[in-house]
């Protein structure tokens, strides 16, 4: 362990590179896999962000996977608006109706933040399954993504996979990150040392939202078919949840060993996929009684191994 | 007018079903301080027990609850005790967590028994519709959740404030560490309350059945609902319960009424919308 944690700056860019050149080497079925796993991991890691360490427990990440894959459809079918380009249009999207929901959203606390948040995602489904310009519940083809190959989408993914892991590791090291892990672990001391609470926690909010939604339209790009009852479905937040608690709250590795065991599990059961969900839900709960931390999370504990350690020395 | 006193009717008779499906979350919010998500689904998860007894035993719906309650409370109670008591203490995600994984384990459990196809419970109370003053059509069942609505919250009522248990379960609520050193073995009554909680939970689920069709997937619908009720109600108050049942009944279908039905279930998580941002502790929560 203590050689692997000493060595992880040659490590690390070694997987980066092998990664980037798996298309060129690697079978395409691999390639599929770590492209849903870069895209699992980008949103999972913004939930991670929100849970872990700013303690906003939201169930609505799911508004922004639909925004930021409905963006994509209207933009491009609708309008013939380039790819890449609407889908960054998405994100910026996905951060305004952040900041619309934010000023009702950040009055409730704790629980009824999880509430409101889920309850915000249930009415957009209800508004894009009643609205005739998106095509009620029929959903949308995202038909200019079929020009794409599948490295573009990988490439594209890839990057979202590992932005995000690098975006939280600047943050978290970042004087805003320090504040953050002050405030998680005791609110009011931490506002009475000057942090400032509400504009921290708004901030990773918006770069939640805004990620969130980029990594949506990516994945809606491999998906082709968007429709409101699975975009905006809760199922989105069993799936997060699943990867955030099973790679560990709170530990920037947790999301990336935890989307890696949910693609897996997920191709395995693909043709039985609610035994494959009664088996992510025991899972969850087994975890929660042996290990509340998560796999990363109880080796930090246990060992004191870290590869990106928020922490500076 | 007339065409108005119609959704008023039914939005206040449903309310008391809402109540009900209410009262066992806002319980196990109060007293285990637990969000419940796996409330609504082990509702549903009544539904269909009433719906086997039915089959197997051939009874009329109402008969199933000398079934399905007692099932139901002891469902509740094993939860409590063996799992959810374990993770108390140790922050507010992994209880949270713990519902969320009984939840998506009670739906696919149905879904993998029970098929996805649409059920209800099946009576002649289902279509029979009383008539009044020559143009309000009263569906008998929406009376009789009505009516059982306002028994359970009174029952629940009385219970907590007359019996023994129903004081421990309150004080175990107000002070843990005080009901403990008064002799109170608050684990334990924790796992009373979630069977207790379960019990409305199987009467809701029974009369849900009987009112609407229901599917493996439906119980966050009716989490959604339950949340509702709780929040507009605020928490402790059965009175409130009971009428933050009969608003957000009335919101859904006046708001299904004027915006048509597609729209009816936007309306109920508007006004809750409003409510959480305006008066989080509800209408008629006590401020704490």
């Amino acid at each position: 362990m203590k050689i692997l944690q000493q060595s992880r700056w040659i490590l690390l860019p070694v997987v980066v590179a092998a990664l980037i050149t798996l298309p060129l080497w690697g079978p395409s079925y691999w390639v599929l896999f770590i492209l849903l796993c870069s895209l699992y991991l980008a949103m999972a890691q913004m939930w991670n962000l929100l849970v872990g360490y700013s303690g906003l427990i939201s169930l609505g990440q799911q508004c922004f996977i639909g925004l930021g894959g409905y963006t994509l459809a209207v933009l491009s079918v609708y309008y013939g608006i380039p790819i890449w380009l609407s889908i960054l249009i998405g994100g910026v999207i996905s951060v305004l109706f952040a900041l619309i929901i934010s000023v009702p959203i950040f009055r409730m606390r704790g629980v009824y933040f999880a509430i409101g948040t889920w309850i915000v995602a249930e009415a957009l489904t209800i508004c894009f399954a009643s609205w005739d310009y998106v095509r009620h519940g029929m959903g949308l083809f995202v038909k200019p993504a079929y020009e794409l190959s599948l490295n573009q989408i990988y490439y594209a993914a890839l990057a979202m996979g590992i932005g995000s892991v690098i975006l939280v590791y600047i943050l978290l090291r970042s004087k805003l990150g320090l504040g953050l892990m002050a405030m998680r672990d005791d609110e009011g001391a931490s506002e009475t040392l000057g942090v400032e609470i509400f504009r921290s926690k708004l901030f990773c909010f918006l770069i939640g939202a805004f990620v969130t939604g980029l990594a949506a339209g990516v994945f809606y790009l491999y998906q082709i078919f968007i429709q409101p009852y699975t975009a905006f479905s809760i199922t989105w937040m069993v799936r997060l949840l699943f990867i955030v608690v099973i790679g560990g709250i709170g530990t920037i590795e947790g999301p990336i060993i935890g989307s890696i065991i949910f693609v897996l599990l997920q191709q395995v059961f693909a043709e039985y996929i609610h035994v494959g969900l009664l088996l992510l839900g025991s899972v969850a709960i087994i975890v929660m009684l042996v290990a509340p931390k998560g796999i990363m999370g109880t080796i930090q504990e246990k060992l004191g191994f870290e590869i990106l350690s928020p922490r500076r020395k | 007018m007339q065409d108005l006193l119609q959704p008023i009717m039914n939005g206040i008779l449903l309310g008391g079903l809402y109540a009900i499906i209410g009262i066992g979350l806002s319980m196990i919010f109060g007293i285990v301080k637990l969000v419940n998500l796996a409330h609504g689904d082990l509702m549903i998860l009544a539904s269909y027990l009433s719906l086997v007894f039915m089959m197997l035993l051939g009874v009329p719906p109402l008969v199933t609850f000398v079934f399905a309650v007692p099932a139901m409370f002891f469902i509740g109670f094993v939860l409590q005790a063996y799992l959810i008591n374990r993770v108390l203490g140790k922050g507010m995600e992994p209880p949270l967590i713990l519902a969320f994984g009984l939840s998506i384990i009670t739906q696919n459990c149905l879904l993998l028994v029970f098929t996805p196809d649409a059920r209800s419970l099946i009576s002649s109370l289902s279509v029979t519709t009383i008539q009044v003053a020559g143009f309000l059509n009263i569906p008998v069942i929406y009376l009789i959740d009505f009516l059982i609505g306002l028994v359970v919250i009174s029952v629940l009522h009385q219970f907590l404030q007359k019996t023994y248990m129903g004081r421990a379960i309150r004080a175990a609520s107000d002070d843990e560490g005080a009901a403990q050193l008064m002799g109170i073995n608050t684990k334990n009554i924790y796992a009373y309350a979630m069977g207790i909680a379960m019990i409305t939970a199987a009467i809701a689920g029974v009369l849900v059945g009987m009112t609407f069709t229901f599917y493996p997937h439906t119980g966050p619908q009716y989490l959604t609902i339950a949340f509702g009720v709780v929040i507009i109600g605020g928490l402790g108050s059965m009175i409130g319960t009971f009428l933050g049942g009969i608003i957000l009944g009335l919101a859904q279908l006046l708001g299904g009424y004027f915006l048509g039905p597609g729209l009816q279930l936007l309306s109920g998580y508007v006004i809750l919308l409003i409510v959480l941002t305006v008066r989080p502790q509800g209408i008629f929560g006590r401020v704490t």
